[in-house]
């Protein structure tokens, strides 16, 4: 299956470097991330037991692995939609160069792939250079634009990042030696250290821990390494910040999940790691959205705050943190999808040049919705994760999750409202097109999905990802 | 005799990264690297002369064609237009440097009780925590400099003692090596790149991204 995978994701970008047309270029890419989220689609009603590739197994397709592709299938599908449309309106108003069209779309069908090998990754080596690449192909996306003001958000994003990965790399090589101390031959194959990590010594696998975690949370925008996300996610292209948003930051909490599972049964240090830095990102992040006047950085620290309280919710529940990351991944897509409506027609992102939203429906129900359901608002998907994790804290914490979210809500709520207000100045109305609207449509029918009731085949994918990582 | 010129190599590795830490001059800065990739590559034979793992051979060939060579002479032909780095941020060169004697000794401090539990011998352990030592200092010329494309040289440091650190304490399988160099050197041209962009013009960086996905010659 990786090669079926690998094959489409060198086929589509020729195919597209042949292409004469955009109209052409954004078929193609739907059609790679429809081709995309069908092998996905077997792939969860057929997992079993984990399936190994290449001789040494460096790839491999577990339940863990399969859930993020899904999540990142669904978003690439409905981007892809929701991308020619959008594209075409970055053109008129001339902030995407012609010349740059196939650069954007080229950008995103290889992050597509270059995402699915990471998650496929059973060598945490190869995951780490997988990780890296996304951090490229993300950064090539971002200066797509024509303003200079993306070379520095992708620079930073860049050097916050790919600085703070070496640090991972420093505890996989040490990780490595660990594995070679007990086993006699190295390996940094997960379901090998999985099944050995009993005999490796409990303080090296802390420091290993320690050291992971810095590269790993600084791709996922974790604090104190958060600082690259919200200029990243605002500067982008709301294609791209969609990405960024689910996909990209599921990299990195994809990694600690992966180390915190191998270390949690011998050292507290990936509990108490994953608490702190998990309640200190909520806290930065919620009071950080109160002084946002800008809607794309509103939604962009909303992520930190939802990557913080994931991130804090590892020790307690796994089963609702995954749960809680794919409707955070469609909640994200909804307002990302939304803002980049609302941006062609005000001309804008400042919310003070906002007024009486509803004069794009469509968006502004998507940002109203969206806004719900990432505080925790039933019917949504995020309020049965946050209701579950929430009534399995201690109750001293719990007052201070629900202050945190109190405050990121409250923050989404004067923003939204502010939105609203009559406008007096006559605006040229934009039209969103048919795959915008689409996706809109699309993202929101599953958000409402996987609130009311989630398919049997993903309950049985997530209690099969759990009792994998146990 | 291979201990003693695996220890001379380590001083002159530091002298290296203080050369970076302190010069203006871009084009001595991107010799310097250069330097510093050779002696890496050094390393990684008079490593291969002790302990006879082909891997280390292979990997000192691979630290000569990608970090000896072709960054270097990447980073000069895209960009020609920066001659002078003047500009300090936070810590002066001579802070920059008393800064690293106080990362080493923390370095041997932190880690000398680790890497004992690991079971590395002597050369072993100072080789890796002169890779530690390197990385915080790749780090602290990242901070104490504003050009972005010194940056990316301290970024390059960092990455040199990752190296070292990997090549003391446990030797990675060649194949995981390369494709960790083949990525650098991806990462290290955009950022060039995007470095080249804050000096110009955007249009100058869409013209290259262009050149670099192969649609535009």
């Amino acid at each position: 299956m990786i090669t079926a995978y690998v094959t489409i994701g060198i086929l589509t970008p020729l195919l597209m470097l042949l292409s004469r047309t955009h109209k052409t270029t954004s078929l193609m890419l739907v059609a790679h991330t429809l081709i995309h989220l069908g092998m996905t689609g077997i792939l969860v009603i057929n997992i079993t037991e984990p399936v190994y590739y290449l001789a040494n197994n460096y790839f491999f397709i577990d339940a863990l692995s399969t859930f993020e592709v899904l999540i990142t299938s669904i978003i690439f599908f409905f981007a892809a939609l929701y991308a020619r449309g959008y594209v075409d309106g970055l053109l008129t108003e001339r902030e995407l160069s012609i010349k740059n069209v196939k650069v954007f779309y080229l950008g995103l069908t290889t992050l597509l792939t270059g995402l699915t090998l990471a998650f496929f990754s059973n060598n945490l080596a190869l995951f780490w250079i997988w990780a890296e690449v996304t951090t490229i192909l993300s950064a090539v996306l971002l200066v797509t634009l024509n303003a200079k003001e993306n070379i520095t958000a992708a620079l930073q994003y860049v050097f916050v990042t790919s600085t703070a990965m070496l640090f991972s790399f420093i505890g996989l090589i040490m990780l490595f030696a660990v594995s070679k101390q007990a086993l006699g031959a190295g390996t940094l194959n997960w379901d090998v250290l999985m099944l050995h990590a009993s005999e490796f010594s409990p303080a090296l696998l802390g420091v290993t821990f320690a050291f992971t975690f810095i590269g790993f949370a600084a791709k996922a925008g974790i604090f104190p390494f958060h600082t690259w996300l919200p200029e990243a996610h605002a500067k982008a292209p709301s294609v791209v910040s969609v990405i960024l948003s689910t996909s990209v930051t599921s990299v990195g909490l994809y990694g600690i999940i992966r180390m915190y599972a191998l270390v949690h049964p011998y050292t507290q240090l990936g509990a108490e790691m994953a608490t702190v830095f998990g309640l200190l990102s909520m806290g930065v992040a919620c009071f950080s959205m109160l002084q946002q006047k800008n809607l794309k950085m509103l939604i962009a620290f909303s992520t930190v705050e939802n990557l913080g309280f994931m991130l804090f919710a590892i020790p307690v529940s796994l089963f609702w943190v995954l749960f809680h990351s794919l409707a955070h991944a469609l909640a994200k897509a909804l307002l990302f999808f939304s803002a980049g409506i609302i941006r062609r027609h005000y001309h804008s992102t400042e919310l003070s040049k906002m007024k009486n939203i509803l004069q794009q429906p469509f968006a502004a129900w998507g940002l109203i919705m969206g806004g719900a359901a990432a505080m925790g608002m039933p019917p949504f998907g995020i309020f049965l994760s946050k209701w579950f994790i929430l009534t399995n804290v201690r109750p001293a914490m719990l007052s201070v999750l629900l202050f945190f979210m109190l405050t990121a809500a409250a923050a989404f709520a004067v923003a939204l409202t502010g939105t609203l207000s009559p406008d007096e100045e006559k605006k040229e109305k934009y039209r969103p097109s048919r795959g915008m609207v689409l996706s809109l449509a699309g993202v929101l029918f599953l958000l409402l999905l996987f609130g009311v009731m989630v398919p049997e085949d993903i309950l049985a994918l997530l209690t099969a990802t759990v009792e994998g990582l146990a | 005799m291979i201990d003693a010129a695996i220890k001379t190599i380590f001083v002159l590795l530091y002298v290296t990264v203080a050369f970076i830490m302190t010069r203006r001059d871009i084009i001595s800065l991107i010799s310097t690297y250069a330097t510093q990739s050779f002696l890496l590559a050094c390393l990684a034979g008079l490593l291969y002369m002790q302990e006879r793992h082909a891997t280390l051979l292979w990997l000192a060939a691979l630290i000569l064609i990608i970090k000896m060579v072709l960054i270097p002479s990447t980073i000069r032909s895209i960009q020609k237009k920066m001659k002078r780095d003047m500009e300090f941020a936070y810590v002066s060169p001579t802070g920059s440097l008393m800064l690293s004697i106080v990362i080493i000794l923390l370095s041997y401090g932190a880690l000398s009780h680790l890497l004992r539990e690991l079971g590395l011998g002597q050369l072993f352990a100072l080789g890796a925590i002169t890779g530690v030592s390197f990385t915080m200092m790749g780090l602290v010329v990242i901070f104490s400099r504003k050009l972005v494309l010194t940056k990316i040289i301290g970024y390059l440091a960092m990455e040199d003692g990752v190296m070292i650190f990997s090549m003391f304490v446990a030797e990675l399988p060649l194949i995981i090596e390369a494709l960790i160099l083949v990525d650098l050197f991806m990462l290290i041209i955009l950022s060039t790149i995007l470095a080249l962009g804050m000096e110009t013009t955007i249009e100058e960086v869409h013209k290259r991204l262009q050149v670099l996905v192969g649609e535009e010659k």
